[in-house]
């Protein structure tokens, strides 16, 4: 990292630019090393014999690799079942936010109207609010709407939280386009609505999938809600389902480390292949 | 949403010739007014953002006022600032903030818990930006491993580094033995500040990355041309970082300052997964205290009362920020 900064003020020689680029390539490895240590940890934990996990010094290669860990791990709690809760409130929050998100971030880019700076920063504003103040009244009412244990009992706050976000997202890639995208409808005869939907939704393809990511994987993540709304072993999603999860043995660390590498393969599949879009929407969200 | 109201009827108003008739045939047309557009689409996001959002901070600055153990919801009694007062305990006020238990503790771990981990965070991915904001070849891979901490839920990073500082058989512990830097095993989760070390250390490893892809934005908006002209004054690269860069990385570096100042002070699922809030309270932060006060000892009123002390400290928190900050750029 020093060596990339260093003065240029005069000739490069040779060693020097060696020595720079081992440096450069250098610093990313071994920060991709401790990014991505623990991860390959609990697989190098989750592949070995129950009575080589507990055992000190550690066993850097697995001996006789086995998927035991595995067999026990989806015997003892329904992994496949959090799995598929997490993925339903994703995608559910995903797509009420595009939908709310977009209509509200085309409103607010492209349509002059009164109150607009109060209504950009009330939106804004409610993701400032603190999550726990908000948590014990919503709590009382999904028991009293019966919404305790539904998808649906989660998939509204955590829309509600990642809404300014989204709005956020989408204000910002409608204010990059041509005012002359409008104007050629209206020209045509297109409605305001007409434009809307004809035009500017269609073309705003990427920032549609930049916002469903971020949402995602937000909601895929989130924990606090998902801990106290989903009471039922049926119900709970992946990260309670992990955290809650204790194993029936004294040293369960062998099925607990298979349990947490199944749970995180979608996200790295998801990261493989998403990334440059969640670049995209963290960055957006940088660009004050 | 007393605006939009009278935004429609001011429209509405506007147009006295318009029969009833004809505004129909204007609706089904689907002929609406900017201002009238903009109201039909933003009623449904701001309505539900007052329910969901702005309903329930209200909600619990009433409960803080009553009481309110969860079996006997109804019918509340109110008791003023009560529930406050057995929250703040007894004692002068710096004592209590620099000795108290229960809250006060919770404060202290939260505040101590921000105050570090957000700077660090803030100088390492700043670093982490810089290392990243030039082409190279492998940086989509480095992008995708660099990321993995913070796309990994925290409460299951939590329960991985549980595993890794275990006392006993943990890596960190194997590794720090074989570099010859502790002699035997030490059991970083059972002290209450190795603990707290340890979550600290955690949330630093989990969100640099984060930090750096927003900061990453903010250079990346710098126009070249900058650095050019200061290359041809001759500008060390020491010097164009302090002159070009840091000055015009200002409004990123705060938006990255608020993004993960709250979240840091809202810590729940580190905790709750690493030790519990163990050991003997050292790593409960303010979230987690205020939960188990609630939905564990079913206090809800007193539950509230400090929901409604945090949600002060973040709203003083975003003021601060965006006190700084505020440019309102909207057209």
């Amino acid at each position: 990292m020093a060596t990339s900064d260093r003065d240029r003020g005069f000739e490069l020689e040779t060693f020097q630019w060696v020595g720079k680029k081992v440096g450069f390539y250098g610093s990313i490895l071994i920060i991709a090393l401790v990014s991505v240590f623990p991860i390959l940890w609990m697989l190098i934990t989750s592949l070995k014999q129950p009575g080589n996990v507990v055992q000190f010094p550690v066993q850097y290669v697995p001996q006789d690799p086995t998927l035991e860990n595995y067999r026990a791990a989806l015997e003892q709690a329904p992994f496949l079942r959090y799995l598929f809760n997490s993925f339903v409130v994703a995608s559910g929050t995903a797509i009420l936010d595009v939908f709310l998100g977009s209509l509200a971030g085309y409103a607010l880019s492209r349509l002059r109207f009164r109150f607009k700076l109060p209504v950009l920063l009330l939106i804004l504003g409610t993701a400032m609010l603190p999550f726990i103040a908000r948590l014990i009244p919503l709590f009382s009412l999904a028991r009293s709407w019966g919404l305790l244990n539904s998808y649906l009992g989660l998939i509204i706050p955590y829309a509600a939280f990642q809404l300014p976000f989204a709005v956020w997202i989408f204000q910002a890639y409608f204010k990059e386009l041509p005012d002359s995208l409008e104007e050629a409808g209206l020209m045509d005869g297109l409605s305001r609505v007409g434009v809307l939907f004809r035009i500017i939704l269609p073309v705003s393809a990427p920032a549609m999938a930049t916002a469903a990511i971020i949402v995602f994987i937000y909601a895929w993540n989130e924990f606090l809600f998902a801990l106290t709304f989903m009471t039922e072993d049926s119900m709970r999603t992946i990260t309670v389902g992990i955290a809650l999860y204790q194993g029936e043995f004294q040293y369960p660390w062998g099925t607990i480390s298979a349990a947490v590498f199944m749970s995180v393969i979608p996200l790295i599949l998801f990261m493989l292949f998403f990334q440059r879009k969640v670049v995209e929407g963290l960055t957006a969200t940088g660009k004050a | 949403m007393a605006d939009t109201a009278e935004t429609a009827s001011g429209a509405a108003a506007q147009d006295p010739a318009a029969g009833r008739q004809n505004r129909f045939e204007r609706y089904r047309d689907l002929r609406f007014t900017e201002e009238e557009l903009a109201v039909i689409l933003l009623t449904p996001v701001v309505s539900f953002l007052l329910a969901v959002s702005f309903y329930p901070i209200f909600d619990t600055v009433m409960a803080s006022l009553h009481t309110g153990y969860v079996l006997e919801i109804e019918p509340r009694e109110f008791v003023g600032l009560e529930n406050y007062r057995s929250l703040y305990g007894s004692g002068p006020l710096l004592d209590q903030f620099l000795n108290g238990g229960g809250f006060w503790n919770a404060l202290r771990v939260s505040l101590i818990y921000t105050v570090v981990s957000v700077p660090v965070e803030l100088v390492l991915g700043l670093g982490l930006a810089l290392l990243l904001n030039r082409e190279f070849r492998g940086k989509y891979f480095a992008q995708a491993a660099i990321l993995f901490p913070w796309a990994i839920p925290t409460v299951i990073n939590a329960r991985i580094w549980a595993w890794m500082f275990n006392g006993q058989y943990g890596v960190v512990n194997d590794l720090l033995v074989r570099a010859g830097i502790i002699a035997n095993p030490f059991p970083f989760l059972a002290k209450p500040d190795a603990a707290l070390g340890a979550m600290l250390f955690i949330t630093i490893w989990k969100t640099s990355s984060f930090m750096a892809l927003i900061l990453l934005a903010g250079l990346q908006s710098i126009p070249d041309h900058l650095y050019e002209a200061a290359r041809m004054d001759g500008a060390s690269r020491l010097r164009q970082f302090k002159d070009v860069t840091l000055p015009l990385l200002k409004p990123t570096l705060l938006v990255a300052l608020i993004f993960r100042t709250l979240p840091a002070f809202q810590a729940f699922g580190l905790p709750y997964g690493l030790t519990g809030g163990g050991p003997a309270s050292a790593t409960t932060t303010l979230v987690l205290f205020d939960h188990q006060l609630t939905f564990n000892r079913l206090n809800f009123g007193e539950g509230s009362a400090a929901a409604t002390v945090i949600t002060l400290i973040a709203l003083a928190i975003a003021m601060l920020y965006v006190g700084t900050l505020y440019e309102p750029e909207v057209r």
